[in-house]
Parts: structure tokens; C-alpha cells; sequence
């Protein structure tokens, strides 16, 4: 397996728009780090190309971006590219970090099942409020910065040579200053619900597998 | 379900219903894996209507005032 970084991008609904751009942030860290990236985007985010490029390529490092259920994760709409059953053991012995709703529930286990790699992903829905008068430039939202931030820090804190483990925890931490700074600031009315949703990424923030591994 | 559960389950949603009514500002919208972000208006219709959204919603929701009332919060937000 070679060192390097798959990395899903769909840009289907203002969601996806959101974690595609707050993931520019991600690729930029590896490549100031010189690990080779394969970004897939909508075109190629189907099963059968998926696939293809996971065997032809064979990274050791899978980011996917992208709506998710207990066993599956979506690529471009309602393209399914990783299902439980189909073809979750391509995922043996790499490192995932799925920013997809409660897929960790069921497919995270089954990828890390006799497997030296790690799924760090969400046993909930991955939630985030955004401000609709930034729609148009995501990564100038501070409301929906205090979320994708520390999701991103769990791939940023692995291309920096983290385990696993310490990469979930580190993204952790800053969930907690940013609820802190939150609740630290005068009170908005937008303050209990950017907290909750916090909160519950939080709770739901987990890791599968070997916890110790790095990319 | 106990005719119980639902009145508690049914207060619950009237509970979030209101707070999101009251204190959410319009131009927040919500992501929570969905094709599309909800609406203020759109998450009242869906804890309205009590589909997989909506349940989603409340159980956030219940989630945030257990730790918040349990002081698990405050503890885990003091430790960083």
C-alpha cells in the first residue's frame, strides 16, 4: 500500500458545497507535507470508478466527504460508493475518515473487521449550522467554521503524523474550546443551537479498529 | 408505546418546536445529512411531523439538555 491521501468531493447540494470547500484546507495540508492526493469529484464519484481508483492507486489514506447511513456512504447524489456487503473490504488495513452521517454505526466496524487500519467516523448524524448570507463563500461562515474546523482536524492531525487515536481526540479538544469560546462570548440567539450542535458531534465522534495506527 | 411515553414524547416536541420558533435567528440553516439544509420553518414541519429528521432533531436536542442538566458538559467543555 503507498502513502497518500483518496479524497471524496461531491458538490450535489449546499452540504457537500460546504465539506468540499472546508476539504481544500485538508488537501493543502498534504500537500505542503508532499503526500500524494487523488481528489474525486462528482464525475467519478460512483461505485464503479470508485473502485477503479482505489485498486489502481492503493493509498493508505481514504477521506470521504459525503451523506451516509449505518452502512453506507453516498457519493455524487444518490450514488452509493461504499456499501456494507458490496465492496467494504477494499477498505482493509487503510486509514478512513468519514465525514458522513452515523456511518460508523455499522460500516466502520466491518471495515476495520481483521484489518490493522482505523474508520474514525459518526455514530449520530454529523450535523452543522451554516449562515445563509455566506452560502456563496463557505469558508468565510463562522458559524459553520466552529463545526467543519475540528472535523477537519482529524485529517490535518493525521497527515501530521497522529495516530488515529490522538487525531480523534485532538479534533475533539477543539469541539470543547469552541464550545467554551462560544459560551464564553455575550450570548446570541444562535448560541444554544451552535452549541447543541456541537455537543452532539461530540458525543458522536468515534473511532473503529486499531486506534494506534498512522498513514 | 405507554400512553405516557407518548405525552412525554409529545411535550418534548412541543418543547423544541417553541425554542426553535423563539430563539433561532431566520438566516441559520441546519445540515444534518440530508440532500439539503433545513430551514428554520423546515425543522418545525419535520419535529411536527415526527419523521427521521424530526426525531433527529429532538434526540439532539435531549442529548444536549441531559449533559447540560448532568453537568457532563461543563465538565468535559473545563477540562480543555
Amino acid at each position: 500500500m503507498q502513502n497518500g491521501l483518496i479524497i471524496t468531493l461531491p458538490q450535489c447540494d449546499d452540504a457537500t458545497e460546504y465539506l468540499t470547500y472546508y476539504s481544500k484546507l485538508v488537501t493543502k495540508e498534504a500537500e505542503e507535507k508532499g503526500i500524494k492526493i487523488k481528489e474525486i469529484h462528482d464525475d467519478e464519484l460512483n461505485l464503479k470508478d470508485f473502485i477503479k481508483i482505489i485498486n489502481k492507486l492503493d493509498y493508505n489514506f481514504v477521506v470521504f466527504n459525503g451523506h451516509g447511513t449505518t452502512s453506507s456512504i453516498l457519493g455524487h447524489k444518490s450514488n452509493v460508493i461504499l456499501k456494507v456487503g458490496v465492496n467494504e473490504e477494499l477498505m482493509k488495513d487503510r486509514i478512513i475518515y468519514a465525514r458522513s452521517c452515523n456511518a460508523a454505526v455499522s460500516l466502520g466496524v466491518e471495515c476495520t473487521k481483521n484489518s490493522n487500519g482505523a474508520f474514525i467516523g459518526y455514530i449520530f448524524p454529523f450535523v452543522f449550522y451554516m449562515n445563509e448570507q455566506w452560502s456563496a463563500k463557505p469558508l468565510n461562515d463562522n458559524i459553520a467554521k466552529l463545526f467543519l474546523e475540528p472535523s477537519n482536524q482529524i485529517p490535518i492531525s493525521l497527515i501530521k503524523g497522529n495516530s488515529a487515536k490522538e487525531s480523534d481526540i485532538n479534533s475533539k479538544k477543539h469541539i470543547l474550546k469552541n464550545i467554551n469560546k462560544i459560551l464564553r462570548t455575550p450570548s446570541e440567539p444562535d448560541t444554544p443551537f451552535i452549541v447543541e450542535g456541537l455537543w452532539n458531534n461530540y458525543l458522536g465522534q468515534v473511532v473503529r479498529g486499531n486506534g494506534s495506527v498512522k498513514i | 408505546m405507554s400512553g405516557e411515553k407518548q405525552g412525554v414524547s409529545e411535550k418534548i416536541k412541543q418543547l423544541v418546536i417553541a425554542r426553535i420558533k423563539a430563539q433561532m435567528p431566520p438566516n441559520l440553516k441546519l445540515s444534518m445529512g440530508f440532500e439539503n439544509s433545513l430551514t428554520k420553518e423546515e425543522m418545525i414541519e419535520h419535529v411536527k411531523a415526527g419523521d427521521e429528521q424530526g426525531a433527529q432533531i429532538v434526540n439532539m436536542h435531549i442529548n444536549f439538555i441531559k449533559a447540560l442538566t448532568s453537568g457532563k458538559l461543563m465538565k468535559e467543555v473545563n477540562s480543555v
